[in-house]
């Protein structure tokens, strides 16, 4: 007999695919309608009509359109992301170099985020209206309001500038053993990171768990004697968590895809610096080759994150069919 | 000479090597970083600095071969450091010129009438102890002549197909016969200054494990090398480590070459030319944004970087901090092309009267004091304003249209021009003669086009609105459509006016310079009747004659009076240049030379006062 969890994720994967071929299809379409040609972007306001019909032809701009994206997919399906136009890399290997630093970055930060975030939100609901809960509450909406941008500059300027305690960049040389092994690099860009993070997980912890207080079943613990930190603990945490885990599935693109404000500023190339400036270059294989990696990693985040809430809810796993 | 696009840049506490420069550089010595180059015996040895590469400016190719995509301004400064070219130019003299000594040879001397050029090769060796001979160059010649359209410098006509034979008359000595006779200026300015001597004994082979021969000398040999070659420069990742790179002729050698185009040059014991390298060692910084950069410059991380734009407030601040600031004044002119065969505003830019109006209403001074805050200098014609050169007319240095809006509203009104709905000038009085708006231009016909602007600058942005409203107070309509450097470019193309990409009628692409120029900044490529970069289609018969005359007529005046005829004919509306880039050097990093050629850095130079 089929199980259903096995049946779910084939169901799933096979989605996956059909999104993930869509996604390339539409962006391919998209990339290729957008004015201004590739050959003026990386050859320059000096070259000649020759240059720019030598290198069009070269990269096969000449063939009509589905021509191009069949070459493409031909490619992709041998593993050959392209080569970037600019960059004179590989995009396998442009993207094998910025994709642990990005992680790194994200990871760490949503680490944090998700740490600091669960118990603030459950203190929070415990202390329901009383000082703490209005004092933290505001300090998240702040923290949420602040532009990222602008809390970068402020950490730079207070801990680097001012204090000199902290670095306001890391090292382009660093690989991902060096970035790890040097941690203060990392301090200013994940709580820059964190900051806002930390203020939407913990609202929706503290939202969850609150719901979840006035549940019966928190008043039967209750009833039975159990005491409030068993309660609170074990019962209601473990159902509050399901939207907060949800979220992290959410946020599984979003770690892949870098985050290019804090990039910027903390001069650490990673996801979002390689696919804003293959953006301003129309540079496409780097483009597709970024849509294509971030596609796969909503799909397999939403994925993680159906199977997260099917293992920490009965509920759900009993849905599933 | 490539563009050097900037479209267009850590950390001192990470490095040992940068560590060290710190403690020298910690005394902050007053007085400005000059070009004046310094005696050898108040450098120290020992040190080394660090430069910020600015956003997408990383070097990528290493090969002095660059095929196209591959000839921004910082693949070359590298590739100088490492190979030195045949001939170098920069201001060490005070003016922009040939510099012997940061050259491979001595200067050319040209005979038969300007069709044959005779060069003797200085005495350089390479690093694996072989002299730098004739054969060096011809491997070079060799290369580009049997795969010429895969070298990104190649324009039809000219280098390598104005050369008919190559003659190699000792090691020392060759000989190049030329198809005509050429300006001697320009043809080693804007021709020989391509040619870099190249190690044949070391790279003359057609793969990696082949045997090194004489393979250049048949067509089928040499594309076979030059193909090798190129292979190995698309591997960034191993500049650093193959022994191909490592047989170099120039005062640094590469230490570290990351994929991220993180550079450490650190100087060539092997170097017995007259210009050995200063410092022990010098870092390359890429940089991920404008930001990045200028935090890192603020925390005092880099030796010599450079003060966004938008951050040019702070000048006072960064000078506060040690640092000198020094505008880097690129050898380029920024316009915006009339497009002449708008089906529409073709007839009326065809005008001389009309631009001269929309010249005389720009008040230039007022755009790069005001909104450039003085780092951009005024251009009125072809050739760059500064640094002054003896190609700068004294009519251009003029301006034959001063700021004058009374003068700009009475030739328009002289011509037939009225005011009409919104208070945009129309035309009343069609027809060809005296008094008339001209011909091809019909009654009714709006004084008012559209230009196409790069967006991402704000001064650029402000330039724009400020072109709006003085065009406008003389009755002349302008509308700006923002689109990005490359969207414009590619619609920015020479077209007939019946084609469907004749549509747009003027164009801005210098927010850091609209054209750089090799040494010689003569118009074949932005003027000349069909030229590739003539974009607004400019025909003038008169110009075309000046044009040929400054490539092939061995007159030295023949630049003068093109610069005097297109500053008076307008054939673009003519901008402040801005400049390359507003740098800041640390006030102890001394012997910096800010060539306006901007992709020479000429890194051997610098040194460290002591104080």
């Amino acid at each position: 007999m089929r199980s259903p969890f096995g049946w779910f994720l084939l169901k799933r994967l096979a989605q996956a695919v059909v999104v993930v071929f869509f996604v390339t299809l539409i962006v391919f379409g998209l990339l290729h309608a957008l004015p201004g040609g590739v050959a003026r972007g990386i050859l320059g306001a000096q070259a000649s009509n020759a240059e720019i019909a030598s290198f069009n032809r070269a990269q096969g701009f000449d063939k009509p359109l589905p021509v191009q994206y069949w070459m493409y997919l031909s490619r992709l399906l041998h593993a050959n992301l392209g080569t970037s136009y600019k960059l004179n890399q590989s995009v396998g290997s442009l993207i094998a170099s910025r994709l642990p630093r990005t992680l790194v970055l994200t990871g760490v930060s949503t680490a944090v985020a998700f740490v600091v975030a669960v118990p603030l939100g459950v203190w929070q609901a415990i202390r329901r209206r009383r000082l703490a809960d209005y004092v933290i509450t505001t300090g998240a909406f702040v923290g949420y309001a602040t532009p990222v941008y602008f809390l970068a500059l402020l950490l730079v300027i207070v801990f680097n500038a001012d204090l000199h305690l902290l670095p306001s960049q890391v090292p382009g040389t660093y690989n991902l053993g060096q970035l790890l092994a040097h941690p203060s690099v990392l301090v200013l860009p994940v709580v820059t990171l964190a900051v806002p993070t930390i203020a939407v997980f913990s609202r929706y912890t503290r939202s969850a768990v609150l719901d979840n207080l006035s549940e019966d079943y928190t008043r039967t613990a209750r009833a039975k004697g159990a005491p409030e930190r068993r309660v609170v603990g074990i019962h209601v945490l473990r159902n509050s968590l399901t939207p907060v885990i949800a979220m992290l599935g959410y946020y599984v693109p979003v770690m892949f895809s870098g985050a290019i404000v804090v990039e910027e500023i903390f001069n650490f190339p990673g996801m979002g610096l390689l696919f804003w400036n293959a953006a301003q270059t129309s540079d496409y294989p780097v483009l597709l080759g970024v849509i294509l990696l971030i596609a796969l990693a909503t799909v397999t985040g939403s994925l993680l994150a159906d199977i997260a809430q099917a293992v920490a809810d009965p509920r759900v796993r009993s849905g599933l069919k | 000479m490539g563009q050097t696009p900037r479209s267009s840049r850590a950390k001192r506490y990470a490095f040992p090597a940068l560590a060290t420069a710190a403690a020298l550089f910690a005394p902050v010595l007053s007085g400005n970083a000059s070009a004046q180059l310094a005696p050898a015996a108040s450098s120290s040895a020992g040190a080394s600095a660090t430069f910020a590469l600015p956003p997408n400016a990383a070097p990528n190719w290493i090969f002095p071969i660059g095929t196209p995509g591959h000839l921004a301004g910082y693949n070359i400064a590298v590739q100088n450091e490492l190979f030195v070219p045949l001939y170098n130019y920069d201001t060490s003299s005070g003016t922009f010129a040939l510099d012997e000594k940061v050259s491979a040879a001595k200067p050319p001397v040209y005979s038969n009438g300007d069709k044959t050029v005779t060069i003797t090769l200085q005495k350089l060796k390479w690093s694996d102890g072989q002299p730098v001979t004739s054969r060096d160059v011809q491997f070079w010649y060799n290369l580009v002549k049997a795969d010429k359209t895969q070298w990104g410098n190649y324009s039809q006509g000219q280098l390598p197909d104005n050369i008919s034979k190559f003659t190699v008359l000792s090691p020392t000595t060759f000989r190049l016969q030329l198809t005509q006779a050429y300006n001697p200026g320009w043809f080693t300015a804007n021709q020989l200054v391509y040619i870099t001597p190249i190690p044949q004994q070391a790279w003359d082979r057609e793969s990696a494990k082949g045997p090194v021969g004489n393979f250049d000398m048949t067509t089928a040999g040499a594309k076979k090398v030059f193909s090798y070659l190129v292979s190995q420069s698309s591997r960034l990742a191993s500049y650093a480590s193959s022994p191909l790179w490592r047989v170099t002729d120039g005062p640094f050698q590469l230490k570290t070459f990351t994929t991220s185009g993180y550079v450490t040059l650190v100087k060539s014991s092997s170097y017995r030319g007259p210009e050995p390298a200063r410092l022990s060692s010098v870092t390359l910084e890429p940089f991920a944004s404008d930001e990045a950069e200028f935090n890192a410059l603020r925390s005092g991380e880099v030796d010599y970087g450079y003060i966004p734009t938008a951050d040019i407030p702070q000048v006072g601040a960064i000078k506060a901090s040690g640092y000198t600031v020094q505008p880097w004044v690129g050898w380029a002119i920024s316009y915006i092309p009339y497009n002449f065969n708008n089906p529409t505003m073709g007839p009326v830019f065809k005008q001389l009267y009309v631009r001269q109006a929309v010249q005389s209403a720009i008040n230039q001074q007022t755009i790069a004091d005001v909104i450039w805050h003085g780092y951009a200098a005024v251009g009125y014609g072809p050739v760059p304003q500064t640094p002054p050169s003896s190609f700068l007319s004294k009519v251009q240095a003029k301006n034959p249209y001063p700021y004058n809006l009374k003068r700009s509203k009475s030739l328009l009104a002289s011509h037939g021009w009225t005011s009409g709905p919104g208070g945009v000038l129309q035309c009343t009085s069609p027809g060809a003669g005296a008094g008339h708006c001209g011909a091809g231009i019909a009654k009714g016909t709006k004084l008012a086009f559209t230009v196409l602007s790069e967006s991402g600058s704000t001064e650029t942005n402000n330039m724009m609105q400020y072109l709006q409203s003085t065009l406008s107070s003389v009755g002349i309509g302008l509308s700006v459509k923002y689109e990005p450097l490359n969207q414009v470019l590619d619609q920015t193309s020479a077209c007939k006016p019946n084609q469907a990409s004749c549509s747009w009628q003027g164009s801005f692409f210098g927010t850091q310079g609209s054209w750089y120029f090799p040494a010689y900044p003569s118009g074949e490529q932005l003027f000349l009747s069909g030229a590739s970069a003539n974009f607004g289609s400019y025909s003038n018969p008169a110009a075309d004659k000046l044009i040929q005359e400054t490539n092939v007529s061995s007159s030295a005046t023949a630049m003068q009076a093109y610069s005097a005829l297109l500053a008076q004919d307008l054939p673009v509306m003519w901008l402040p240049n801005p400049d390359y880039q507003v740098s800041a050097i640390r006030s102890s990093l001394k012997g910096v030379l800010q060539n306006p050629g901007a992709s020479f850095m000429q890194i051997e130079h610098w040194y460290v006062s002591k104080g």
